[in-house]
């Protein structure tokens, strides 16, 4: 990558800070939050997006960047209210330029007129801006610089080279500039200036080709000089005066031996006027300042002009935190070796064990040490992975009031623990469902405001979004107060689609899952919210592709909740090797509950070959993993272990295995790159043998083994016509 | 005469990537001491550490913007003479203006190239060999 595309890079991971920050602030002012600091810090943003897209030359993003900057100057200095109406344009607006820098970034080409809706009502809002102000330069066509602005750069004495004497020699001087020379961003004037410092200087400006008003182009010189200086210098050190601009100009330096014309002599020209008439504005301040040299003009102490700025701005100085920026890629690779780490480790550990004690206890404890800051290396650098899950919460609120507007209805969003954090990967994974998750909630949930009222409710409904650590896993929960799910309506709606047998009989929980299955819609007319229901199956699966779990509570009229519980990171986990029909695999340690060496008396068998356990009292049923995974029937003998696990939905079930191995940490490698999704199989991991070892999913685990007895069957197992294969090494 | 390569510059944007770019066009025109600021306190700070020779100063930034970094400057009593050059955007004339008065010594308009850049230094420092 060169060092361009690298300033390239940098500059798109400033654009998505920016996007946010436009967002958040935008959202603060639509709700009625804002400040003159967020509107400032809004448009800081847009600028620097404009900025950046102005340096690396990305034209598309420029031109729409300029409006939503204009009209964000506008409302900042108070000519355009920041009120909902126009900030309802200044949203959608970020999204265009959110688009116009993902295609950019992704060198797309920009389509044309893209985004052209939002920029005409932009500039409708610029219109109306105009009209109750103070009507704006038109700034469509930028200059690169002002060049009827006559500031006079003050050159700092701190470089000046000692005044040259007068008298010495006499060069007489034609200096012509050409068509392109302020093109090039030279200025005769200053080369003037400095051929004034070489000693006694006298021009006379040729005016003669100056066009006519009409046909003059600004950027073009028309004014030649001829004339004289007097200098000690040399003729080499007058041409260095000319060395930028030699291609662009006619120029002719001679030592003069005659007299010079008495016109000049006795009279000459202090310095040529400005080349550029300068507008009234301008002029008083840059003849000030051409007077004095800058330092000169102290205008106030540094505390003075600091302090109050400080002070003014407490919610911005507190938001800068000392942070340095770093590739992802960079961070992956160190989490890919931490993870090679925890497999040499579990290596070294097993060479470990097989030495005589002797000489493995002093190993064995300086081993331990070597876990314990593996482990702590893991959780740092995954704790740099972490993002808080504020950036996927704060698209919400929009995202509601859009919808409350769009449905009639009134709803209010309640937001916790948006500065939980969660590795990168899950965030980025988990923007869909949530969205899709609220947008099921405001359609089939939320009663309308007449609804609401009629069953004796508040009219505006609540959504609440929380998000928490909780047992090794984050969770996050959206809670609504609408209806709830009507088992009626959705068993009914279920056995019409065949999904379920008609003469079969649910319990309420089972019947309010069955929205998680393919296909299955409640709504009774299609909207454009939610669509056809397509969703919630969606929802789960790419809950569950990051490892996570769904559970849904409802209460009828009441509201319900879902429950999105994801693991904390992807790559490494705690894990329980067990053994089975001669196979070792791996179980989260996160979905394990208990192990225990139950009493035979205790198993009860069932019809069909599903025991039951009974344990302190409670059933739960049993399953021989060796069936699930189909490894051949297993040992009846009573030595086998059980392991508790949580099926994900707060249900429990028991797998009978042959043997514990251990608890220890495992990187999880991926398997769907080269497998495909295998039901029952979350991935595989490295043991310290360097056997590779299948981690199993207890989720689906369950669902298999429901499937084998349950009249829910094939649905709960979405592909359960798939042969589970299995077979390591 | 000043050398470019001597020249000791302090570029303030809270911009990295502007930042970078910066530093790159200046070290186009060969200048080699080049520091670097994302914020005016910070600015300020790194110009009352080391003498200066130049700084150039983005005008949007959060915080504190370049005219009260300039203002700032201008009052410090180790850098009050450091001439200053601040970066504005297209089309931002009053901006110019206000930093004539606040005591600038030039002005730049982003996006720029080496060769723009170098002749509104050299319009400050003199020219450059």
């Amino acid at each position: 990558m060169s060092s361009l595309d690298q300033l390239k890079q940098t500059f798109f991971d400033e654009c998505s800070e920016a996007l946010q920050q436009i967002e958040t602030g935008l959202t603060d002012i639509r709700e009625g939050h804002g400040t003159d600091d967020t509107i400032n810090a809004v448009f800081r943003s847009v600028h620097s997006v404009k900025g950046g897209a102005g340096i690396f030359g990305f034209e598309g993003l420029i031109t729409f960047a300029h409006v939503f900057e204009t009209v964000l100057d506008e409302m900042r200095s108070g000519k355009l209210a920041a009120s909902p109406d126009n900030v309802d344009v200044l949203l959608p607006a970020n999204d265009v330029l959110t688009d116009l820098i993902a295609m950019t970034r992704a060198a797309e080409a920009i389509p044309d007129n893209y985004g052209a809706d939002s920029r005409a009502a932009l500039e409708r809002l610029l219109g109306k801006g105009a009209a109750d102000g103070d009507a704006e330069d038109d700034d469509t066509t930028p200059a690169d610089d002002f060049e009827g602005l006559d500031f006079m750069p003050v050159r700092s004495d701190a470089f000046d080279a000692p005044e040259v004497p007068a008298g010495g020699q006499s060069f007489r001087i034609i200096f012509r500039p050409g068509a392109d020379l302020l093109k090039r961003a030279n200025e005769p004037l200053y080369i003037i200036r400095e051929l004034r410092k070489l000693g006694e200087l006298a021009l006379v400006a040729e005016t003669n080709r100056l066009p006519p008003l009409a046909e003059l182009e600004p950027d073009r010189p028309y004014i030649g000089w001829t004339g004289t200086l007097r200098t000690t210098a040399t003729r080499e050190q007058i041409e260095e005066v000319f060395e930028f601009v030699v291609g662009d100009c006619e120029l002719d330096i001679s030592l003069e031996t005659a007299d010079l014309p008495p016109s000049i002599d006795a009279e000459p020209l202090p310095l040529p006027a400005p080349v550029f008439a300068a507008p009234a504005t301008a002029a008083p301040a840059a003849a000030s300042l051409a007077e004095h040299s800058a330092p000169s003009i102290v205008p106030a102490p540094a505390a003075d002009a600091a302090e109050p700025a400080a002070a003014g701005r407490p919610a911005a100085a507190k938001q800068v935190a000392t942070t340095m920026r770093v590739e992802l890629e960079k961070i992956d690779r160190v989490v890919n070796m931490v993870g090679e780490l925890v497999i040499a480790q579990a290596m070294l550990g097993q060479i470990v064990h097989g030495l005589p004690e002797e000489t493995s206890s002093r190993l064995a404890q300086m081993l331990d040490e070597v876990i314990h800051h593996t482990r702590e290396l893991k959780d740092s650098v995954m704790s740099m992975r972490a993002q808080s899950i504020g950036a996927v919460f704060q698209r919400m609120p929009r995202l509601v009031r859009e919808l409350a507007t769009k449905t009639g209805k009134k709803v209010r969003l309640e937001m916790h623990g948006e500065n939980t954090e969660v590795d990168r990967s899950i965030i980025e994974r988990l923007g869909d469902p949530l969205t899709h998750i609220i947008r099921n909630s405001i359609d089939h949930g939320i009663e309308s405001p007449q609804d609401r009222l009629a069953a004796g409710k508040s009219d505006e409904g609540t959504i609440r979004l929380v998000a928490e650590h909780r047992g090794g896993r984050i969770v996050v929960e959206v809670s609504d107060d609408g209806g709830g799910i009507d088992p009626d309506r959705v068993l009914k709606k279920a056995k019409a689609k065949g999904l379920v047998s008609p003469d079969a009989i649910l319990s309420e929980d089972e019947i309010n899952n069955l929205i998680f299955l393919p296909g299955f819609s409640t709504a009774e007319t299609i909207s454009d919210i939610s669509g056809r229901g397509v969703g919630m199956d969606v929802v789960r699966r790419n809950i569950q592709d990051v490892g996570g779990r769904i559970t849904l509570k409802s209460e009828r009229g009441r509201g319900m909740t879902l429950q999105l519980a994801l693991p904390l990171t992807l790559a490494v986990m705690d894990g329980m090797v067990i053994k089975v029909g001669g196979q070792t695999y791996v179980l989260p340690m996160s979905a394990i509950v208990e192990c225990l060496r139950p009493a035979r008396s205790d198993i009860h068998n069932l019809l069909g070959g599903r025991g039951m356990l009974r344990l302190r009292g409670n059933l739960v049923p049993l399953t021989h993993l060796c069936d699930l995974l189909d490894l051949g029937a297993a040992a009846d003998t009573d030595e086998r272990v059980v392991i508790i696990a949580d099926a994900g939905d707060g249900t429990r079930f028991g797998l009978i295995v042959d043997e514990l191995c251990g608890h220890q940490q495992v990187v999880v490698k991926s398997m769907e790159e080269s497998y495909g999704t295998v039901p029952g199989v979350g991935g595989a991991t490295i043991l310290g043998n360097g056997r590779v070892a299948l981690i199993l999913d207890v989720e689906k685990l369950s669902d298999l083994a429901i499937s084998q007895t349950s009249p829910l069957a094939a649905a709960r197992v979405g592909n359960a016509d798939q042969p589970v294969a299995m077979g390591v090494n | 005469m000043p050398v470019a390569a001597g020249l000791k510059v302090l570029v303030v944007d809270d911009q990295n990537s502007v930042r970078q770019m910066t530093r790159m066009t200046l070290e186009q025109i060969g200048v080699r001491h080049i520091h670097e600021a994302e914020n005016g306190k910070k600015a300020i700070d790194t110009a009352s550490l080391q003498p200066l020779d130049l700084i150039i100063s983005d005008y949007n930034m959060p915080e504190m913007d370049g005219l009260e970094l300039l203002h700032a400057v201008r009052g410090h009593p180790a850098a009050r003479r450091v001439p200053f050059i601040l970066v504005t955007g297209r089309g931002d004339r009053e901006l110019v203006v206000k930093a004539a008065q606040a005591g600038a010594n030039n002005y730049v308009v982003k996006p720029f190239t080496a060769d723009i850049l170098r002749t509104k230094i050299e319009q400050v420092v003199g020219r450059l060999s």
